[in-house]
């Protein structure tokens, strides 16, 4: 029975341990098992596998019952999940459900997730911006938050490193505020847009209309091909899963790249319950792991541990790691764990029409769009808010059919496409500023479905984040109307924090344990072997689409890490 | 090497489409109530209307197209009680108008006769058949323009249309 038991343990026992198999989890797993570690990774939903999980990715739009519209029940029945763009159904069983994942609104806050193997990897919006030293700088210039303890230079290789095997398409635009990376063949922007371009161009000089950088592979390169994955075929479906690896996914890539190794066992079904703590040797011993389908309790060991949960689910794992050595939650002493939630404000658009180009039309389709980098209080303070916001922009060729009438003449009318004016539109992703009192804790009695203690979301806009747009909406529709746009509109559609599903921070990095959780190496301060490179760790957010970055810290994490174990100090 | 490595995992992936995995279906086919919203002669009339809005001619009209099951399906899944209601009194009141103007049900009247009541309902004033009205055309529409008929042979939608040009000069007739 003894040796059952040693036996027992050291099956469960591995060097490395991934929790969570999303954007920054997959990874965690690539890079540590590419390095030879024995790695568990652990995904709290179940398996979806390339291609072979994605069963609605081939079918046609008239395949789907309600033409992609979701029965109202369901709807009724989740309205956390219905508020997000892309759950339809082509894609509703990526989604998590409302009622099994239960979660408390102080404030209303929607909390979209993917509990699957990829987690919302297969959902995401796929643009991949990089930071400029100004993104990073910004805490300590302008006095919120604490210092980043890293600067743009730390992380430019590693933006390098996941540029090449996760295939970004981009344009060398040679803009300070918007740094180059590793590119593929840029998609173009179409007529319309580059007018705009110019026009901007010549109004405003800090203001540029470059097209999106976004992580498709518009020209295979070998390290691609060897990932069995091919050129984006333009189907714009990519909520389905992309048939070609088209698109960067964990389950696409970084998943089977891992498992290619040898090195890496994926346990689906996990729920983290917590990081066991080992009070005599001062750090993480190992998880302990509730079985979705058992809900039995089970530990796992390792010598490392990479939390990559997801922002706030990796906030809900520290906070309810409890040991004598850490009562309020794994290494924090600091009371700081759960604190300086922010997010980005998605909350304005603005749409207009024009009439020009009326010989000219687009042909195919484009899985990506236009971008304006922030240029609002980049160089220095200028308005009576902190940071800016960077937009989308995107031009289309409206086309309609006349709907009027009945019978044969209504059937004539469906039959022929008309071309109207081009529509053109843009919408605000706001940095907002990490507050104490934008906050996450774990409720006292309340239980999730798991047993796992609810999380209670306490995140709110601010005046700073009001004034943002309303200057948002001032300065794209005059640089909309400067260009001879017409119909300028703007809107403010006030859709709830959590939304923008770029929900950050709680485990914010700093150079002080006493005001921040993580160091520079995203390593806890006070458990040196417990990392945490997903959303969690960013001490600010800046405005750019923030997936890329996270990749690059678990890249530059793992490097750390396991260059530490190898010289004993961990 | 590439379109090698596309074909393949195209194979595999239509091999996937046989059947949803029962995660997949859960959130609508388990869900949703099986049984239609309207009795078989509505069912029947129904059909009457969408063929009537948009007809057979050289191609195959809404009703052939199967569009009256589609209107029946969206109404009854994704509308609240009320539409549901409308859509039932708004169909049993076109059968009782043509009674009482062409004394025949909707189904034994003239393909004109259909076509005009259809049309002074769109033109008229009652309110509550208007409203009915207007979401049945525009569901037939919906369900007519993306249906596979008009989708393969007519608007020829591009599943894979594997490029983009963002400035291409407008395709004249």
């Amino acid at each position: 029975m003894a040796n059952f038991n040693i036996d027992s343990k050291k099956a469960r026992t591995y060097d490395a341990i991934v929790i969570g198999s999303g954007i920054s989890g997959g990874w965690s797993a690539k890079e540590l098992t590419e390095k030879g570690l024995k790695t568990l990774v652990l995904e709290r939903g179940r398996d979806v596998q390339h291609i072979k999980d994605y069963p609605t990715t081939n079918m046609m739009p008239w395949e789907f019952e309600h033409r992609e519209r979701l029965p109202k029940e369901i709807v009724d029945a989740n309205p956390i999940a219905a508020s997000c763009y892309n759950f339809k159904e082509s894609s509703a069983h990526f989604f998590a459900k409302d009622n099994e994942h239960p979660y408390i609104q102080e404030k209303p806050f929607d909390w979209i997730r993917g509990y699957q193997v990829g987690g919302k990897s297969l959902l995401w919006a796929r643009q991949t911006q990089r930071w400029s030293k100004y993104d990073f700088e910004g805490p300590a210039r302008d006095g919120f938050a604490v210092e980043w303890p890293i600067g743009y230079d730390d992380i430019a290789p590693w933006y390098s490193h996941v540029e090449k095997f996760a295939g970004i398409t981009g344009n060398k635009d040679g803009i300070d505020t918007l740094p180059d990376g590793e590119f593929l063949v840029p998609h173009d922007l179409n007529c319309v847009e580059k007018y705009f371009k110019e026009q901007v161009a010549k109004q405003y000089k800090d203001r540029h209309i470059i097209i999106g950088r976004a992580a498709h592979i518009t020209d295979p390169q070998q390290i691609h091909l060897d990932q069995g994955r091919a050129k984006c075929q333009h189907r714009t479906i990519c909520e389905r899963g992309c048939p070609f690896g088209g698109y960067f996914s964990s389950n696409a890539s970084t998943i089977p790249w891992a498992m290619k190794t040898g090195n890496m066992t994926l346990r689906p079904h996990s729920v983290v319950h917590s990081i066991i703590y080992d009070e005599k040797k001062q750090k993480a011993s190992g998880v302990r792991v509730i079985d979705a389908n058992t809900k039995q309790m089970m530990e796992f060991y390792a010598d490392i541990i990479f939390l990559n949960a997801a922002a706030l689910n990796s906030n809900l794992v520290l906070l309810n790691s409890i040991s004598n050595r850490f009562p309020n939650g794994l290494g924090n002493d600091s009371g700081v764990l759960g604190k300086y939630v922010a997010f980005h404000n998605y909350r304005a658009t603005v749409s207009g029409e024009y009439e020009g180009f009326l010989d000219s039309t687009t042909d195919g389709r484009r899985p990506n769009s236009g971008y304006i980098p922030r240029f609002r209080n980049v160089y220095k303070q200028e308005t009576d808010f902190l940071r800016g916001y960077a937009a989308g922009f995107g031009a289309n060729r409206n086309t309609y059919n006349d709907r009027s009438g009945l019978g044969e003449s209504l059937k004539a009318g469906l039959a022929e496409t008309k071309y109207g004016n081009w529509s053109v539109g843009s919408h605000m992703m706001g940095e907002t500023i990490p507050k104490e009192s934008n906050y996450v804790a774990l409720d006292k009695s309340e239980k999730d479905p798991f047993g796992m203690p609810k999380l209670r979301i306490s995140v709110g806009y601010d005046d700073n984040d009001e004034k943002m747009v309303k200057d948002y909406m001032e300065q794209v529709s005059e640089m909309f109307t400067q260009a001879g746009f017409k119909n300028v509109r703007s809107n403010d559609n006030h859709r709830k924090p959590g939304n923008d599903i770029h929900e950050m921070g709680g485990v914010r990095m700093g150079k002080d344990p006493k005001t921040s959780l993580l160091n520079k190496w995203n390593q806890l301060h006070l458990c040196k072997n417990v990392f945490v490179t997903d959303g969690a760790s960013m001490t600010s957010t800046s405005t750019q689409n923030p997936s890329l970055t996270y990749m690059a810290l678990s890249a530059r994490a793992v490097d750390y890490a396991v260059k530490q174990m190898k010289a004993k100090n961990l | 090497m590439e379109r090698r490595v596309a074909l393949k995992s195209m194979a595999v992936a239509m091999g996937a489409m046989a059947g949803l995995p029962s995660w997949a279906s859960g959130w609508s086919k388990s869900v949703v109530a099986k049984g239609g919203l309207l009795s078989a002669d509505q069912s029947k009339n129904l059909t009457m209307i969408v063929e009537t809005i948009i007809p057979k001619t050289d191609t195959p009209g809404a009703g052939e197209l199967g569009v009256g099951d589609f209107v029946q399906k969206m109404v009854k899944d994704c509308y609240d009680s009320k539409a549901q209601a409308g859509l039932s009194s708004g169909i049993s009141n076109i059968d009782e108008q043509s009674v009482q103007r062409f004394g025949k049900s909707y189904a034994d009247a003239s393909k004109e006769q259909r076509l005009q009541l259809l049309q002074d309902i769109e033109k008229g004033s009652d309110a509550a058949q208007k409203a009915f009205f207007s979401m049945v055309k525009n569901l037939t529409i919906q369900g007519y323009m993306t249906s596979e008929y008009v989708m393969t042979n007519i608007t020829h939608y591009e599943m894979i249309p594997a490029r983009y040009h963002g400035c291409v000069p407008v395709k004249k007739g």
